[in-house]
């Protein structure tokens, strides 16, 4: 007999009549603060997921903006965006002037003259039910098994400046990539902004002059614009990565700062013309105090150089950025501020960090972590105005996350042979987080992986760097052995053949471009 | 590797025989179980949980001839008894709630109907409770309607049979069995480990990996190296049982039943030949005599064979994997079978194994990994087991008012708390139980949401009342027109009568 057990305990009150708005102190109003790309990415999204009717959304955007990156990267994870806006892809690239990203080169990391992909795919399947790279780890070994980017379909398409969309059947090997895109962030900026106002998003172009506290519990009671007026909400989300907030910041939790394990605190960019075939990939070049970035846009090319002040000088680094563009400089370099490290609390009280944290764009996880943290505040979407346990649980998750990424950002400057600059000498030999050095030892046992909670990137990103980075174990599984030596030769010799030749068959990047999304926007960069 | 000893013969030791026989070649040297032939196995019904089928395929095991072999039945779920108070029930289910996988906030809107009055159970939304309820089964994982995507099931068995079935097969594929006492376990001087084996006839066995499944006193893992036990009867408290076989009378019910009892519970667990039976209890409340006379008074046909009494202490090994020793079953920990997860846990720890699988030095990063592993999948579903006691209205008996005021472990203080807020599932990396067992569990217990989540109210209520209904009677239809569990079994794997 099914049960029918008492109603519910409700302790608040209960409309029986039409069951709506029983919960008469939920959030009614959220206003985000920054309008870049994380901004009307968060507006947008917002804009999808709430009525109007029941939830009103606000983006304030400070119309004196810094100036902000040239382009943003974002992983396949933004293949969900797109489903979920409805957003045509054609269309999206055309209007900023957007490349594909199979994923980027890492130059000279490990040590220089060495350089390796990391791509975005799934590993080959396991044979005898041990995973395929314990395979390859045992050829290796043994001086056999070709590269380990061979095995991996969005590799060697990469390297060949090849490009086009993975195939649904399983059966392909080219079913077994994903991809991601290079986008003009002032453009992709716009287009979610059309987006989110199209869908209900009002847009107030002010600075804010002051940010009032309630006096009783320190919430944010309303932002306070130039020309007098305010803007309150129920909950405010804040997009502006820490710039352009009026400096008094008491409703900001404190910073926790990771720049002793990620150096970078500075960057400068410039877009240049671009030169050669499109490369459906980004590069990151190490160099003598940081990293710099390349990556290609339809209209341009934007050229970086994330570096550690405490190793160089901006004059420094900006003569090492313009001794080395892949071509035509189109513009001053501008400035950028990197923060590496999280708030304390990403949500505080009313106020929720976005794109706070500014873990530095070494991986394209800028949009990544917006999207999740958006996705995440509808799964936590406060009961009340004041909801300490979605806080709590919002806060605990997203602070895994955020460390997981950064062990992930930590293991490339750590896993270097270079010693040719103080940066460098200061990178291998510092410290690292206890979770990261627990993963790199077991894996230089004998090749495992640990997957912690929380984790972004897969088994295929931890070994494409892993191993990039020359960390090779010094066994693998002996599991794999049950296969004769010969056998796993033949399928793994097999297994590269076919993915060469189904490579080979795919066109150009620059020319699947043309015939499909070519950018119908010429603005300036 | 120059072989793998295993010592003990149970569920776990010939689990493990088995799957090392499937995966290990020729190269890693013998596997030979050592079974004391004076220690019988613990050889009650036995239910457990749908990853059992994954490790029955990673052997190749057919089904039906598994459940021809094991007297195996179907099980869908869990049915308590009295457990939030006396003369309630409620179903814990396999599978998830709706008709799809995706419906990931069913319960909210499910609240949110609830609240406006509707009287429908959230029980009548899980295909796997109303098909057990009806005694109505599938025994098939893929290629039925889509539907069929939210049921999911696992069985009962002999344990015993099952440890057969499995020495059958590992022996066919070269395990050898000695049946002998082992007497002493000899430790190498320069590092702890284990060497060798010397047996009650003078031989003795030496191996590079030793696998602990003695039972509860830890022959290698604790008598020998000393690794040390975590008690954990402060939280579940009972620490004896007393089983006993019953004959079967009526339909079999394709789900286990536990029934809350004065000092513990009651399992009942439906075989094709008979019904296996048990009362758990915590001794500082009750008599052996009084709990056999209990359970014996509480069949559902004549008892079988005489009671059998069973101690133990609820926790686990400081370190499940210790030198070159690693402990599976009762020799790693001890947790009741409340939630069927005692194979579960055999079957994990033998995953961990297969995926860490040690050269002859046991590397002590493997080891720090899988316990790292393994603690916490403990961890996780002693939380789930602590939660059925906690939280009940029960004040008849003092073991229950302890229960209700115990201090719980935080983990699980924090999802409780979460529920009761917003209905919200907090969910950690290392939970074996998904949102929809949770959530089965604690709305089960009564622990209701002060707040559904209020995204539910953007919704059009006359449109949600509307495909509640139909979910509803999807999920009715479907399980009506399934097979019962005896049609089911009389076609597919009925034993033949001995």
């Amino acid at each position: 007999m099914p049960r029918t057990g008492p109603a519910p305990n409700w302790t608040r009150q209960i409309s029986r009549r039409t069951g709506l708005d029983v919960h008469s102190d939920r959030i009614r109003s959220i206003a985000i603060v920054g309008g870049g790309a994380a901004g009307w990415l968060a507006a947008a999204t917002l804009a999808r997921l709430l009525k109007p009717a029941f939830c009103e959304v606000r983006l304030l955007d400070s119309g004196q903006q810094l100036p902000g990156p040239i382009s943003e990267s974002a992983l396949p994870s933004f293949h969900r965006l797109n489903s979920l806006l409805g957003i045509n892809e054609q269309d999206l690239m055309q209007r900023t002037s957007a490349t594909f990203k199979l994923g980027a080169q890492f130059v000279d990391w490990s040590r220089p003259g060495e350089s390796y992909f990391h791509s975005f795919g799934s590993l080959a399947a396991k044979l005898e039910a041990v995973a395929f790279h314990h395979h390859w780890l045992r050829l290796h070994q043994a001086g056999l098994g070709g590269a380990f980017e061979d095995y991996s379909p969005a590799t060697v398409a990469a390297k060949q400046g090849r490009f086009a969309r993975p195939v649904a059947d399983r059966q392909s090997v080219l079913s077994r990539y994903s991809y991601g895109y290079h986008f003009h962030a002032a453009s992709l900026s716009v287009y979610l902004r059309e987006y989110a106002q199209a869908h209900g998003v009002t847009r107030i172009e002010r600075p804010i002059a002051e940010v009032r506290l309630r006096a009783e519990d320190g919430f944010v009671d309303a932002l306070q614009l130039d020309d007098g007026s305010s803007v309150r909400a129920d909950l405010y989300v804040d997009c502006t990565g820490g710039q352009n907030l009026p400096c008094q910041q008491p409703y900001r939790s404190p910073h926790i700062d990771w720049s002793h394990w990620l150096p970078c605190d500075r960057a400068l960019a410039l877009p240049c013309r671009g030169e050669g075939p499109l490369p459906p990939y980004s590069q990151s070049i190490a160099r003598s105090s940081g990293w710099q970035w390349r990556v290609p846009l339809q209209h341009c090319s934007d050229s970086g150089y994330a570096y550690a002040s405490r190793f160089t000088s901006d004059d420094q680094a900006t003569a090492l950025l313009l001794s080395d563009l892949p071509g035509v400089a189109l513009a001053q370099p501008r400035l950028l501020r990197l923060s590496p490290g999280r708030p304390a609390r990403f949500w505080d009280r009313n106020w929720l960090v976005l794109a706070g944290s500014a873990l530095e764009p070494l991986e394209s996880t800028g949009l990544h972590l917006v999207q999740t943290g958006i996705a995440r505040l509808m799964t936590f979407f406060p009961v009340s105005r004041f909801s300490p346990n979605d806080l709590e649980e919002y806060n605990r998750l997203t602070i895994m996350e955020h460390e997981r990424i950064r062990d992930f950002l930590i293991l490339h400057y750590k896993a270097t042979a270079r010693g040719d600059s103080p940066f460098w000498t200061y990178c291998r030999n510092m410290s690292i987080t206890d979770t990261l050095r627990a993963k790199i030892e077991l894996f230089k046992d004998s090749g495992r992986l640990s997957v912690l909670e929380e984790e972004h990137f897969g088994d295929e990103s931890w070994l494409s760097v892993l191993l990039g980075q020359s960390l090779t174990p010094s066994g693998y599984d002996p599991l794999a052995d049950v296969l004769g030596i010969e056998e796993v030769t033949a399928a793994l010799g097999f297994m590269r053949a076919k993915i060469r030749t189904a490579v080979d068959a795919l066109p150009m990047h620059e020319q699947f471009i043309e015939q499909q999304c070519q950018a119908n926007f010429m603005g300036a960069p | 590797m120059r072989g793998v000893a295993i010592v003990g013969g149970g569920t776990a030791g010939w689990m493990a025989a088995a799957i090392l026989a499937r995966r290990l070649g020729s190269g890693f040297g013998s596997i030979q179980v050592v079974e004391s032939p004076e220690i019988g196995t613990i050889g009650v019904g036995e239910a457990t949980i749908p990853p059992i089928r994954l490790f029955n395929d990673a052997l190749g095991l057919d089904q039906s001839d598994f459940l021809r072999q094991t007297q195996g039945t179907l099980k869908l779920g869990i049915e308590f008894r009295n457990w939030a108070r006396i003369g309630h029930e409620y179903f814990h289910p396999f599978g998830v709630h709706g008709t799809s996988a995706e419906q990931i906030s069913l319960h909210q809107e499910w609240l949110k109907l609830r609240q406006m009055g509707e009287k429908h159970s959230f029980e009548d939304y899980s295909l796997n409770t109303v098909a057990a309820r009806r005694g109505r089964v599938s025994g098939a994982g893929a290629g039925e309607a889509e539907l069929w995507s939210v049921y999911s099931y696992a069985f009962h068995f002999d344990a015993s049979l099952y440890a057969q079935y499995l020495r059958g097969y590992a022996q066919a594929r070269g395990v050898s069995r000695i049946e002998r006492k082992v007497v002493r376990v000899e430790l190498r001087g320069e590092d702890g480990f284990i060497r060798a084996l010397h047996l009650d006839d003078g031989t003795q066995i030496e191996a590079d990996l030793f696998i602990d499944c003695s039972g509860f006193r830890g022959l290698l893992i604790e008598q020998a190296l000393h690794t040390g036990y975590e008690d954990w009867t402060h939280w579940l408290p009972c620490d004896r049982a007393v089983a006993v076989p019953c004959e079967s009378a009526g339909a079999l019910t394709p789900f286990t039943r536990s029934t809350a009892r004065t000092a513990g519970w009651q399992w009942r667990i439906p075989l094709q030949h008979r019904i296996g039976n048990g009362y758990v209890y915590c001794s500082r409340f009750i008599s052996d005599d009084e709990a056999a006379a209990t359970l014996l008074a509480n069949l559902d046909g004549k008892a079988q064979a005489e009671p059998r009494f069973l101690r133990f202490t609820t926790g686990r090994r400081t370190k499940f994997w210790n030198k070159n020793c690693i402990a599976l079953g009762l020799a790693g920990g001890f947790l009741e079978p409340l939630e069927s997860t005692s194979i579960h846990l055999i079957q994990k720890g033998l995953t961990h194994l297969l995926n860490l699988f040690p050269d002859r030095n046991c590397a002590p990063v493997l080891l720090d990994e899988f316990n790292r592993l393994a603690i916490n999948e403990y961890e996780r579903i002693r939380d789930f087991i602590i939660l059925h006691y906690k939280a009940t209205a029960r004040e008849d008996a003092p073991l229950w008012s302890y229960c209700r005021g115990m201090d719980i472990p935080e983990a699980l203080d924090y999802k409780i708390r979460h529920f009761r807020a917003s209905g919200r599932v907090v969910r950690y990396g290392s939970d074996l139980f998904a949102a929809s067992n949770w959530i089965a569990v604690l709305m089960g217990q009564e622990i209701w949401p002060e707040r559904y989540d209020t995204l539910m109210d953007q919704r059009d209520t006359g449109q949600l009342q509307a495909s509640m209904r139909r979910m509803r009677r999807t999920i009715r239809q479907a399980a009506e027109a399934a097979p019962s569990h005896e049609e089911y079994l009389a076609a597919h794997c009925r034993t033949v009568p001995q």
